[in-house]
């Protein structure tokens, strides 16, 4: 069983209530926990052992919302593989390259408020993308067509989040220089 | 993971990092994208006399692996005609720079920037081709300026 939300046994849908999830990360983690099975068979405390390791893997899965959306779409058979990878538009593309310069740019010239704009910038767009991919999946249902479409986005989300780990570092190398 | 040689002294001494003006009708520009890494890469050709590419320059957003095979890639276009450059292949890229298996898809990036600069300088050709031949005699006229090119 590798589903994540299979393993968690939470309801498999992208807006998870994140809280709910956490606790029940949390019941499976004590009743998996080692020191209940240290009267058990060998062969019971390898098996929860495996259990728990499996349910820290799922909840880190299901916690990011790129890899939430993968194993809904794969639950759905819609694999992310070479052939289901969505080339991105020219426009985004072009974006993207034009963000990058910039903050390239910024970043040579050591300037934390225009780094920070740009930063903020990208951010407020990785959450109109969330959105948007939330929207996408309470529309699609099951129907795998349209379930497809989440494909674009979630590219999109990708080149977004670079962009933002690409400010954390620059932020970080200009904190350590002061 | 560690790099090889030939990956560390392109990343560390790229070749050809720059712009070509996007406008100029010599110009063919690619810009592709690694969906899975977010990384972003940029090359240009500049196509001479006979086909021939002048120049040719890149920019890469992405890891040592990307930047390293977009640079080999540029170094190896100048010179070349453009139906040479199209048979540039991923792997003799991935050869040359001893790429490991999760960083074959760097060097995919680079043979589609490729393939897409030229694509793009191709379709500014046949624009101007279509302009100018527009003449009712425009077959003959637009065949005699696609040999003088």
């Amino acid at each position: 069983m590798t589903d994540p939300f299979d393993i968690l046994g939470v309801e498999p849908r992208f807006d998870l209530d994140l809280r709910a999830l956490e606790q029940r990360h949390r019941d499976l983690s004590r009743a998996l926990h080692p020191d209940r099975y240290a009267g058990a068979p060998a062969a019971e405390r390898r098996l929860a052992l495996g259990r728990a390791i499996e349910t820290n893997d799922a909840l880190r899965v299901l916690r990011d919302p790129i890899r939430r959306a993968d194993a809904l779409l794969q639950r759905a058979g819609i694999a992310r593989g070479e052939e289901g990878e969505q080339k991105a538009s020219p426009a985004l593309l072009m974006e993207m390259m034009e963000s990058r310069e910039e903050l390239s740019e910024a970043a040579k010239r050591g300037d934390p408020a225009r780094i920070a704009r740009l930063g903020g910038a990208m951010r407020a767009r990785e959450q109109a993308t969330l959105a948007a991919i939330q929207a996408a999946f309470a529309a699609a249902g099951n129907d795998p067509e349209q379930l497809k479409g989440v494909l674009a986005m979630l590219s999109e989300l990708r080149y977004i989040r670079r962009f933002l780990d690409e400010v954390s570092a620059i932020e970080e190398e200009l904190a350590d220089q002061t | 993971m560690a790099y090889s040689d030939k990956v560390i002294e392109h990343y560390e001494n790229p070749l050809n990092v720059g712009t070509l003006d996007k406008n100029d009708e010599q110009v063919g520009t690619g810009l592709v994208g690694a969906p899975a890494c977010g990384d972003v890469m940029r090359l240009q050709i500049k196509v001479g006399e006979g086909g021939v590419i002048e120049d040719a320059k890149f920019k890469t957003f992405g890891c040592g692996s990307a930047i390293a095979s977009s640079s080999l890639a540029t170094e190896w276009l100048k010179g070349k005609t453009i139906d040479e450059a199209e048979t540039i292949k991923n792997s003799m890229i991935a050869e040359e720079l001893h790429l490991p298996p999760v960083k074959i898809h760097c060097s995919v990036l680079a043979e589609d920037a490729i393939k897409s600069a030229i694509a793009d300088f191709r379709a500014k050709q046949q624009a101007k081709r279509e302009l100018t031949g527009a003449a009712p005699s425009g077959a003959a006229k637009s065949a005699a300026s696609a040999s003088a090119e």
